[in-house]
């Protein structure tokens, strides 16, 4: 996927840049407002990673701007300004998601990959990994054609750990997608374990292979192997 | 007033006796005269009603007179009535005694001085109560820009959006006053703005390097090769980080509801809210064998700000949920005038007020960062809800009264 990184923070820009390219995408970034709006209509992005406060610019002008050329790919909003009517607006305006700073790499790339599935395989909503078939139009999964009955959280957690391939997803971060940040639990770790736990029978019982690797110390990943 | 009444009424009777005294003693001094020149009885017909007892003594007596009160048994109406009188004793020229004892009643003097002191009583309290009517009537003429100023001040609140503004009035005292209250609230008012300001900035500004210190921190996570020594580095640096996020939100959640950014209000059913909050914690609360009662017996439509409702509601059942024991339940009660939460949980030994107080820690539970309920709080105060707590034993109960 190519991305736009449009942030002024250096060092947030970079690390952001790290990390999807290590995702294997294709990134650019842009510290500022002018930059953005140059690399935006010169380029054709799936997806713009977009700080609103800049600089020299409010960051929803950038997608005022790019509605009104009619340019396509996902906008996912990246503020520190977690305010509300910001969140409206951005979404209103055409927006396709909010992240409110400090985020996790691993919340990112869900949501980027969520943006990147409803923008480009209209009508194609699969996910398909070795024997495991997710189908996120009637939130259906398979393994090996058997059809796990998943409860809420642990769909949402496949689809997680799905977005989050081969890289290791912190407990924190988790619990934050499964409960959303608002939500103060601070002895939710458990749950995240029995989760994991339960997540991995169900799919180990319909014959498929255990993806989800313990990592000490930090929290899960689930490779392919 | 009273000494006066009492002075005046003394003096009157003093008054009165010195009348009384006078006529006894002119009256005397003609029954003298007339003995001392005609050496007989005068006729007692022509006097003034007074009673006279006049003896003619053959023998010298001793010079005397005294004036005295006394009470005279009166057949005709069966009482004791009061007298005056005049004892005197005299001789004549011949050297002969006499004494005059001249009687005057002085019940009907008794009762005019009665009458008087009736009418200064009466006087007197009429012109007590017109005098505290008319203090009455010009203080409150006096002070009305006073207890205005008092009243717009007692409604001050330096959250509000509007400054205290007191009314200028025809006082030059009073205007000075409002005037030192309305620039002093001023003052205040732009210091709070200003550190309200700073608060809200201050916990924005954190937000990005915040976002560094997470991204670094998972980037050095994803590499290969990291000792066990960089792996307990690393996740600390990552609670430590998550922690100061949970810490700054909470900040930034407060000062927003202060700020009113949630101003957007709109009819929201608490039954829906706290089910579907219930439904978040569903599987958490079937790990710990939490047994969960929703009693609703109303949906309990509320104007609130959606967002904030959902806040409020998602802190009382995190509270619920995570102070709560394996094994334990939580009950959840809606009407239209309360949302009640009982839960189990260990017995607390704090002052309940405290659990309000923003960063209050629990020992049970270091990692909290304490800002749950007192945010729950400041929802509740800014829609004018009230939210109690109360513990008995093992058993503790949020009370969210909606008005």
């Amino acid at each position: 996927m190519k991305l736009l990184i449009v942030e002024d923070d250096r060092s947030l820009s970079r690390s952001i840049n790290d990390y999807l390219k290590m995702e294997g995408h294709l990134c650019e970034v842009a510290l500022t407002f002018a930059d953005a709006t140059e690399k935006a209509s010169l380029n054709k992005y799936d997806c713009i990673i977009l700080d609103i406060g800049l600089p020299d610019g409010n960051g929803l002008d950038l997608i005022r701007e790019m509605k009104a050329n009619r340019m396509t790919g996902g906008i996912l909003i990246l503020s520190a300004k977690s305010s509300l009517d910001d969140k409206l607006v951005g979404l209103k305006i055409g927006a396709d998601d909010y992240l409110t700073k400090p985020f996790h790499f691993a919340e990112l790339s869900a949501r980027i990959n969520s943006i990147f599935r409803r923008n480009n395989f209209l009508g194609l909503n699969e996910i398909a990994f070795n024997e495991i078939r997710i189908n996120t139009e009637d939130n259906q999964v398979h393994v090996n054609e058997n059809l796990l009955t998943l409860t809420k959280k642990e769909y949402d957690l496949l689809l997680f750990f799905m977005a989050n391939r081969n890289r290791i997803i912190t407990k924190e971060s988790i619990v934050e997608h499964l409960w959303g940040d608002n939500v103060i639990l601070t002895d939710s770790f458990d749950f995240v374990y029995t989760h994991v736990k339960n997540l991995r029978k169900k799919i180990v019982s319909a014959n498929g292979r255990n993806y989800i690797k313990c990592i000490y110390g930090f929290g899960y990943k689930f490779i392919d192997s | 007033m009273v000494a006066g009444a009492a002075l005046l009424y003394f003096t009157i009777k003093k008054v009165i006796y010195r009348q009384v005294d006078n006529s006894l003693l002119t009256e005397k001094t003609i029954i003298e005269d007339q003995i001392k020149q005609t050496d007989t009885i005068p006729d007692f017909e022509a006097t003034f009603g007074h009673q006279i007892e006049v003896k003619l003594l053959t023998y010298h007596v001793r010079s005397y007179q005294s004036i005295k009160d006394t009470d005279i048994y009166d057949p005709n109406s069966d009482s004791f009535i009061p007298f005056r009188y005049i004892y005197y004793s005299s001789n004549t020229i011949e050297k002969k005694g006499f004494i005059i004892t001249i009687f005057q009643t002085i019940s009907e003097k008794n009762e005019l001085l009665q009458d008087i002191g009736l009418y200064m009583f009466f006087l007197f309290f009429s012109l007590l109560l017109i005098s505290i009517l008319i203090n009455y009537l010009i203080a409150r003429r006096l002070w009305k820009p006073f207890y205005e100023s008092v009243k717009i001040a007692g409604k001050f609140d330096i959250q509000s959006d509007t400054p205290l503004n007191l009314p200028g009035t025809d006082i030059n005292e009073f205007n000075q006053l409002n005037e030192v209250f309305n620039n002093m609230t001023r003052k205040m008012r732009i210091d709070y703005l200003n550190l309200k300001e700073f608060s809200e900035n201050a916990s924005h500004e954190i937000q990005t390097p915040l976002a560094v210190i997470r991204s670094k921190a998972d980037l050095l996570m994803q590499q290969k090769n990291l000792n066990k020594d960089s792996i307990n580095l690393v996740k600390s640096i990552n609670e430590a980080t998550t922690r100061l996020f949970k810490l700054n939100q909470g900040l930034l959640l407060i000062s927003k509801i202060e700020n009113q950014v949630f101003h957007e209000k709109k009819l929201v059913s608490m039954k829906r809210i706290a089910e579907f909050g219930l439904d978040n914690y569903r599987e958490i609360m079937q790990l710990k064998k939490i047994h969960v009662e929703i009693d609703a017996i109303d949906e309990a439509m509320i104007e609130m700000n959606e967002v904030l409702a959902e806040v409020m509601i998602s802190n009382l059942l995190s509270n619920a949920v995570r102070f709560n024991i394996d094994g334990g339940f939580i009950k959840c009660h809606i009407d239209n005038k309360y949302i009640i939460f009982t839960n189990t949980g260990l017995p607390i030994s704090a002052d309940p007020e405290d659990l309000f107080k923003r960063f209050h820690k629990n020992s049970n539970n270091p990692q909290s960062v304490g800002l749950g309920l007192s945010i729950v709080r400041k929802i509740a105060e800014s829609y004018g809800m009230v939210v109690t707590y109360s513990c008995h034993g093992t058993i503790h109960e949020l009370k969210l009264k909606y008005r």
